[in-house]
């Protein structure tokens, strides 16, 4: 068995794991239903925001050096990492240059993709996770389970027992507030005494030069305001042109990540602290990573880069609420894990993702960005059979066009995780509110029958 | 080659049309607000349970002091503030106060300017400047506003300053939250726990 066949079994069996997904996930659907219903055509806006990243990814070399021009004018260092390496080398140098005991970090997908915990560590240099729920996976010593609730995977009791035995003074009150209470205790004066700040960006304004924060905690401008140094490691794909277009895709990623009208704290930084300011940091050094982008620009991928991590396909795939996010093993889980980690750890390794979609289309029907991550994960697999990638057995009988064409064979497919979550909900009784035959149909791109075949056509087209 | 030459090697393209960008921002999508009833739109989106801050009113801004020791008093909460070093806030007769003007890290209360509201959402817009510290803002368990009724604009892209940018220009829309365990939501994560807005029906002056 696989890696990942393991990990799914370990998941589909562990009761408690699904309990915890369940509230969180659950609980986001239902508020971005609501926040989605109350929005002015939620679809158009849709399509602008697909729109305009796409422009981005177009012209993404010249919006990348006129971010670079303005940033700099501000007083920013900006650098370039084609690597991960290459980018955790650049924030390593940073801080012992400047000294650096304790950083504290700002939740940030793009640190957890480049492994900054990991280098920090080994370069011996404190890190202090500021949002809540990056403090509980980093006293657990785990990985992220979600983007948007890096805990999720965690109860309430776990939780409690964790900060009971971590925290100096811990909560008495076995209630969700009480817990809250002990990491602000517990993180505030380790978060102002910092040496450096690093965060990601969910935003880099082109004609700025500013870096936009969300959070709903205000941890990033805590992490970020009190060190002398700001370090901030972006995914070269995070460009938009102006701060209008970051203004359409706030509205955007606020209702569909968590079905507010917009996330508590928004921050754009713009260069170090001036002159005469009261606070903020002496030095802003801005780290651009590629890590794969290019290539995924080139080859078929970059509809990927619209993303804008909020978290919405995996809240609504079938598959992702059976088995939380771990099971994938990479960075990114649930769909756009699933499409996102081949590029990171080689499609030999992460082939199976892919396998364990049931390609009901959910995931692509919420996302902000109209991302057809089905179609991508399609594009995985084919891939994987081209290459030779699948076992022997299953590439017996079975051609590469026939399986995608015969719908039965889909669900043999692979490690069959689709099938073993369809049967736990089939049990359940929630096989028939999923949209599988309908989902199926829909949003494949399977060679849908000409009105006219290709001869008739041919000949018109002649004639005229 | 350096990375960044690695880089925009392979993002090789044409420059940009500003048309284009700008094209894309047309009729933009976005919350319906009454631009006659500003004051009430803010209002409303203040309520929101996802933003939850109380509010108050005054004509002038001599009446600050007295409406931040009304909401102080009704917490149950000492007259201690942190109070940034604006012409604007010094002007007013704080005594019955014990002010200071950096943060402490428990901080129970801090004062500040918005520079604008914004209706669509409930948003208080803030800018860095040498009156204008950012820290405290994050740090107190209170963050009291005072935002003057003329500064309440109908949307987001009404907040961006045009021309040099601030270090820091930042929007905040109720309070820090946080719903990393099991989706509940607490509030005061980290910062405040409250937040509270003085409309001033005058200018701020
Ligand atoms: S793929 Fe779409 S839905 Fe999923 S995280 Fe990215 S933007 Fe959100």
């Amino acid at each position: 068995m696989s890696g990942f066949t393991d990990r799914v079994d370990l998941a589909l069996a562990d009761r408690i794991l699904k309990v915890a997904v369940e509230r969180t996930a659950g609980t986001a659907e239902a508020k971005r239903a609501v926040a989605v219903d109350a929005f002015p055509d939620f679809e158009a806006a849709r399509d602008r925001a697909a729109a305009i990243k796409d422009h981005v990814v177009a012209h993404l070399g010249a919006y990348l050096e006129q971010f670079e021009a303005k940033a700099i004018a501000a007083g920013a260092k900006v650098h370039w990492a084609s690597t991960a390496d290459e980018a955790c080398r650049i924030v390593i140098d940073i801080c012992k240059a400047a000294g650096a005991k304790s950083v504290a970090r700002s939740k940030s997908m793009l640190g957890e993709e480049i492994g900054l915990p990991h280098a920090l560590a080994e370069a011996g240099i404190g890190r202090v996770e500021t949002d809540l729920a990056e403090h509980i996976i980093q006293l657990a010593d785990e990985r992220p389970s979600h983007i948007i609730w890096p805990a999720m995977h965690k109860t309430r009791e776990q939780v409690s027992a964790l900060f009971k035995a971590k925290h100096r003074s811990p909560h008495e009150e076995e209630t969700i507030a009480a817990m809250a209470e002990s990491a602000r205790r517990e993180l505030r004066t380790q978060m102002l005494g910092a040496d450096v700040g690093i965060s990601g960006a969910n935003f880099l304004i082109a004609d700025t030069g500013a870096v936009c924060t969300v959070t709903n905690e205000g941890n990033a401008e805590l992490s970020l305001v009190p060190p002398r140094v700001h370090i901030v490691t972006a995914g070269i794909e995070k460009i938009v042109p102006s701060m209008p277009h970051a203004i359409h895709m706030l509205r955007m990623l606020a209702r569909s990540a968590t079905g507010a009208t917009l996330t508590q704290y928004t921050t754009f930084y713009t260069g170090p602290k001036r002159a005469d300011d009261r606070d903020g940091p002496e030095e802003m050094h801005i780290v651009l990573v590629d890590n794969g982008r290019t290539k995924m620009r080139e080859e078929g991928l970059a509809e990927m880069l619209r993303c804008i991590r909020c978290g919405a396909c995996m809240n609504h795939c079938v598959v992702f609420r059976q088995i939380g996010g771990h099971a994938y093993g990479g960075t990114y889980p649930g769909p756009m894990g699933a499409v996102l980690t081949p590029v990171f750890d080689g499609l030999k390794q992460s082939r199976e993702l892919a396998s364990a979609c049931t390609l009901n289309g959910k995931c692509q029907e919420v996302c902000p960005v109209r991302i057809p991550l089905p179609t991508l994960l399609r594009g995985w697999r084919e891939k994987s059979w081209r290459e030779g990638l699948e076992p022997t057995s299953m590439r017996w009988g079975l051609g590469i066009w026939a399986w995608v064409a015969r719908r039965p064979a889909l669900y043999r497919f692979g490690t069959g995780v689709a099938v073993r979550v369809m049967q736990i909900l089939g049990k359940k009784g929630w096989i028939s509110r999923l949209p599988l035959a309908g989902g199926w149909t829909r949003y494949r791109d399977m060679p849908k029958p000409a009105p006219q075949t290709f001869m008739n056509q041919y000949k018109k087209g002649r004639r005229t | 080659m350096s990375a960044r030459d690695a880089i925009l090697a392979k993002l090789k393209g044409a420059a940009p049309d500003k048309a284009a960008a700008d094209a894309l921002l047309i009729a933009p999508e976005r919350p319906a607000v009454d631009t006659g009833a500003l004051e009430a739109e803010f209002l409303a989106r203040l309520a929101l349970p996802s933003v939850s801050a109380s509010h108050d009113a005054i004509d002038t801004v001599a009446d600050l002091p007295a409406a931040v020791a009304r909401y102080l008093a009704a917490q149950g909460e000492p007259h201690t503030l942190c109070l940034p070093r604006d012409p604007r806030l010094s002007a007013c007769d704080w005594s019955g106060f014990t002010l200071h003007e950096a943060a402490a890290p428990d901080e129970v209360a801090t004062l500040a300017i918005a520079r604008l509201g914004i209706a669509e959402t409930g948003s208080l817009v803030f800018e860095t400047a040498p009156q204008a510290p950012m820290l405290p803002n994050f740090l107190a368990l209170h963050h009291i506003v005072l935002l003057a009724v003329e500064d309440i604009a109908a949307h987001l892209e009404d907040a961006p300053l045009v021309g040099a940018q601030p270090r820091a220009h930042y929007w905040i829309t109720g309070v820090s939250g946080t719903t990393d365990i099991e989706g509940t939501y607490v509030r005061g994560a980290h910062g405040p726990r409250f937040l509270h807005v003085i409309l001033l029906r005058g200018a701020v002056g």
